[in-house]
């Protein structure tokens, strides 16, 4: 089920809060917390039912595994020690992974190289099967280095596979998520978290369903006539995804973010306008930003302190090895591993400037680091290299076309390979699509962000009709129901 | 040890590690007041930190050390295990 559904909005949501809190009225508290259980499960078998015992499983191994490694006493006789305990947890969960998202990848690279003929699985990618993983290998870890007490197993239950998080996160980690699942005072409807819900939810569907998916259609035909696209055209499309991107997932954060809070759950902040970014340490410390805070601590810090003695050229060895992963962490594909890779090699070069304080201009700071999050998402989006090849091509050495009625003011550019037609035939013929990246330039550059919104909302008469308004803007575009570009992740 | 005691040493440690003598720390220096407090020299203190007192952080609390007083405190509690 989509947040950016009628199902969603006017069916599911309200009744799964209804009668959550009809539970906690009646202090029927385990059966609040069951129905919570319940709710998410039908949520997340909406779309195929199929891999709904794979997430239980899931579930019930980690938490098993990790009570053993919460009660683990070293002087008995274990016939397997601790480590080896966790290690097996950790294959297992990674292994899941790579057999449902990476293995037809490992096969046709194999096939490639080999000239072998071994057949695709064509296996469907159990959704969210890259964000419950995550988010139980950092619980398995915890449990191991003594940070997990013993916990309930219907609270784990619910912080693994609580719908609003669920299929997308933010990366929600035990420790600050489970205390607010126990905690009692959660129990008791609050209208300021409902009212703060609703506000930043309206934000979310706004900017999916009115932003992203206007976006889309351009990004989505630039890049299928990828190799026909005029300059200007290579440009809309590059910057349509890139605006598609943020405006997409950060929306459905927001959703997440507001459909939580109804339930007093506080999600973590996950975007903090990335867009304004001046480097790419910084843009990192704005984009996705649990996952920054998972990679930072489960694979970057472990890498270094595996070395002996820590040195920068090793750090920034750990930090392109992190990059390197959390690329391939995102698909099964060459264009997420050279996305990753140039994120990790910017990484590097952006804390070399650092350690030699080296001060940029503030602007071009800003420039350089937004067109190199604009370029590498080309290869973010293209399904293939050459794809991504023809679109960056096209942004350098693509034909200069103008608008007609340009004709008679710079005619004299004639001479230099400068023609006047129709400008956006291959995105659309829609010169809509101009006035909208200019929109979006100011969206993200000059506005607060939905967070910051969030904070200082107060509901009074104006905040309500402000909600009002971008809810029915909203829902009076809902028709198309399209699905948010994390969901294949 | 007294918290005196912890504040001195690990002062001596963000010194050594900064490369700076004249260095003051308070409970509330954080990443933002060391231009340098990066996510590699963050793994150095916690390093030195832990071969200084003997004590051992886990992965899951590198990011809760976000202040000096946070280190202090969590240091003081796991020397008192």
């Amino acid at each position: 089920m989509l947040f950016n559904s009628y199902e969603f909005i006017f069916l599911f949501l309200p009744i799964s809060f209804i009668i959550y809190f009809y539970l906690t009225s009646k202090r029927l508290i385990t059966a609040s917390k069951g129905w919570l259980i319940f709710s998410s499960l039908f949520f997340y078998s909406w779309w195929n039912i199929a891999y709904l015992p794979l997430i239980l499983i899931s579930i019930l191994f980690n938490y098993s595994l990790s009570k053993s490694l919460i009660e683990f006493k070293e002087h008995n006789k274990n016939y397997i020690s601790k480590k080896r305990l966790l290690q097996v947890g950790l294959i297992l969960n990674i292994s899941l992974l790579i057999y449902f998202k990476y293995m037809d990848f490992f096969i046709s690279n194999t096939n490639f190289v080999f000239n072998s003929e071994i057949s695709l699985l064509h296996l469907a990618l159990p959704l969210a099967i890259s964000f419950f993983t995550l988010q139980q290998i950092a619980f398995l870890i915890d449990s191991y280095e003594g940070l997990v007490e013993e916990k309930n197993f219907l609270d784990y239950t619910i912080f693994v596979i609580f719908f609003p998080q669920l299929i997308a996160g933010p990366i929600v980690h035990h420790a600050e998520m489970m205390p607010q699942f126990s905690s009692r005072w959660n129990l008791v409807k609050n209208y300021k978290n409902i009212s703060a819900g609703l506000f930043i939810f309206s934000i979310g569907l706004f900017k999916k369903v009115v932003i992203a998916d206007a976006f889309a259609q351009w990004a989505n035909l630039g890049f299928t006539n990828s190799a026909t696209l005029n300059l200007l055209e290579a440009w809309a499309a590059s910057l349509s995804y890139t605006f598609q991107m943020y405006f997409d997932f950060s929306g459905y954060t927001d959703m997440a973010i507001g459909a939580a809070l109804l339930f007093n759950i506080k999600l973590p902040q996950n975007f903090n306008s990335p867009y304004k970014a001046t480097g790419i340490i910084d843009f990192w410390q704005r984009w996705h930003i649990t996952l920054t805070v998972f990679i930072k601590t489960y694979v970057y810090t472990p890498i270094l302190r595996s070395f002996s003695r820590i040195t920068f050229t090793k750090a920034m060895f750990a930090t392109f090895a992190a990059m390197f992963i959390s690329g391939l962490w995102h698909g099964a594909g060459w264009n997420y591993i050279v996305w990753g890779s140039l994120h990790g090699v910017a990484l590097v070069i952006n804390h070399h400037w650092q350690k030699r304080k080296i001060k940029m201009n503030k602007i071009l700071a800003w420039f350089i680091t937004f067109n190199f999050v604009n370029v590498t998402l080309i290869f973010f989006k293209a399904s293939t290299l050459s794809q991504a090849m023809e679109v960056l091509n096209n942004m350098i050495t693509g034909n200069i076309v103008l608008y007609h009625s340009l004709d008679s003011v710079l005619s004299f550019l004639t001479p230099f390979g400068v023609h006047f037609g129709t400008v956006f035939t291959h995105i659309g013929e829609k010169p809509k699509t101009l006035v909208y990246i200019i929109i979006a330039f100011i969206i993200i550059l000059a506005f607060k962000n939905s967070n910051e919104l969030t904070e200082k909302f107060k509901a009074s008469k104006y905040s309500l009709a402000y909600i009002f308004t971008l809810f029915i803007v909203a829902i009076s575009m809902l028709s198309n129901f399209s699905e948010f570009l994390y969901f294949n992740f | 040890m007294t918290r005196e005691e912890v504040f001195t040493k690990t002062h001596n440690i963000f010194k050594d590690i900064f490369d700076d003598d004249s260095l003051n720390i308070t409970d509330s220096t954080n990443a933002d007041d060391i231009d340098t407090w990066d996510s590699l020299n963050h793994i150095n203190l916690v390093n030195s930190v832990e071969k200084e007192f003997g004590v051992k952080f886990a992965l899951g609390e590198l990011e809760s050390l976000k202040d000096v007083g946070a280190m202090i405190d969590l240091t003081i509690k796991k020397l008192s295990k």
